[in-house]
């Protein structure tokens, strides 16, 4: 019974980290494309976040999962169940990202830009060096929250069939009749959920030697 | 072109910039030559705030001859609009810094960092050397101590010294101050007043916006006053606070003395 939950909580922390891989980096691309001057990528970009936010992860799952073969008729082999699974998390918490970057990004001061500018910095320069590391410290409980979110929403590749943690629990509940599997799972999730808690304080604590 | 000692550290010359329909700046010349501390004064409006961002680059002008030293950063073309030369533009922020009002530091660099970032990040210089220059710039400006504090742990007369410390960093030709001493007490005023005096004594040519009158007169080799968008009357410092010849001037000042 351990092995097969061990072996569903590393398909689970695959899940969990590939997602974060994925969405945090395309969170700034999407934010600055909600930013945009540029009329059209800023509308894109608001129907794609506001689509994704409206509508249930799961069914966006299941769309990534058939749309290869229901659309373009291709035959997907017995992998792209994973893949489809991990698409479809970059594509959701990206959105969600995006809009907690934007927040961030619009609360800064007008004039961390002019003195950025007045020294020559470039417009990358300015927001690596200046902008981005301040709008870290002022996102990180929101960013938070959402992490901790994902860390229960990888359950929900249990409906694309990706054998992760919570599938395995379910069949190991239906196969030895016991609740323990469902009581184990539950604690390996919070505890995982505690350990990332304690990351985000110690982090929090590590940006808070300044105030603006 | 004559010697370049002539050579105004800034110059702009018929300068006009709008917003919408409203004229902002209406044909504005100013010249500040190197040692040389030049105040702007003015009632609120008068398009002192706009002329400064015009002549940092944060704005621009709509038409203007705009140059700092030998570097064009714009002329008007044949239409009187004004072209901005891309390298000029550029290299512009070598050549001049600005202490904001509120100073605009980076909260989340030391004040070490603060100073040594864009000499090292934008100019390519070498960390050493400038972090050698930066404890002396501390030095000058009393900070040595402080130099691995972050900013919100310093006073505001502290912050604004590692404002000044951050833009001689990048070695400019022409340094502005924006509101200088708007919320410095008498002392910390004398003391930049003594800043200043010292910066313009080395060859630094000195721009500042100021609504004080009192220490535009103390601290000012000239002194330029805006009404709206047109300078009213241009002089040596005590001239245009004591003997005003321009009625605006004379009604501004009257207005102000109490």
């Amino acid at each position: 019974m351990i092995t097969m939950l061990a072996q569903g909580y590393v398909v689970s922390l695959l899940v969990f980290s590939l997602t974060l891989l994925g969405s945090i980096p395309l969170g700034i691309v999407v934010a600055h494309g909600r930013l945009s001057r540029f009329a059209p990528i800023r509308l894109i970009t608001q129907l794609y976040i506001s689509i994704i936010r409206g509508t249930p992860l799961m069914l966006q799952m299941f769309a990534v999962f058939f749309m290869p073969f229901y659309v373009f008729g291709i035959k997907t082999g017995a992998g792209f169940k994973f893949i489809a699974c991990i698409i479809a998390f970059i594509i959701n918490y990206t959105a969600y990202f995006a809009e907690i970057y934007r927040s961030g990004i619009q609360s800064m001061p007008k004039g961390q830009y002019e003195a950025a500018q007045v020294l020559g910095y470039s417009r990358s320069q300015t927001f690596f060096r200046i902008i981005l590391p301040q709008v870290i410290k002022r996102i990180l409980p929101a960013m938070g929250n959402e992490i901790i979110t994902l860390v229960k929403d990888t359950s929900l590749a249990f409906s694309v069939g990706v054998a992760e943690m919570f599938t395995e629990s379910k069949a190991l509940v239906a196969s030895q009749r016991t609740m323990v599997p469902f009581m184990i799972a539950a604690a390996i999730y919070w505890v995982t959920c505690l350990l990332i808690e304690f990351c985000l304080s110690r982090a929090e604590k590590k940006l808070g030697y300044y105030h603006d | 072109m004559t010697n370049a000692s002539a050579l105004p550290a800034v110059s702009v010359r018929n300068a006009r910039k709008s917003f919408g329909d409203k004229v902002v700046l209406h044909d504005v010349s100013l010249q500040i030559m190197p040692g040389e501390v030049v105040s702007m004064i003015g009632p609120s409006g008068a398009g002192k705030s706009t002329l400064l961002r015009c002549m940092t680059l944060l704005d621009r002008f709509d038409s203007a001859t705009f140059s700092y030293g030998d570097l064009v950063v714009c002329s008007p073309n044949e239409q009187g609009h004004a072209v901005y030369s891309p390298e000029g533009t550029q290299e512009s922020h070598n050549r001049f810094g600005i202490v904001f009002q509120n100073y605009n530091l980076f909260p989340h660099f030391t004040v070490m960092q603060n100073i040594t970032d864009a000499p090292i990040v934008v100019q390519g210089r070498s960390r050493d050397e400038v972090e050698a220059e930066a404890r002396e710039l501390l030095e000058r400006v009393d900070l040595t101590e402080h130099a691995n504090k972050v900013p919100c742990e310093l006073s505001g007369g502290q912050q604004q010294r590692v404002a000044i410390a951050r833009a001689l960093a990048m070695n400019p030709d022409v340094i502005y101050f924006d509101e200088a001493t708007s919320a410095l007490d008498p002392k910390l005023t004398a003391d930049m007043q003594r800043i200043i005096r010292e910066l313009a004594s080395n060859g630094m040519a000195v721009g500042i916006v100021t609504h004080e009158m009192g220490f535009a007169k103390l601290v000012s080799d000239r002194i330029a006053f805006l009404f709206d968008g047109e300078i009213a009357e241009e002089g040596p410092a005590e001239q245009v606070i004591d003997h005003p010849r321009d009625p605006r001037t004379q009604r501004f000042l009257s207005q102000a003395e109490d």
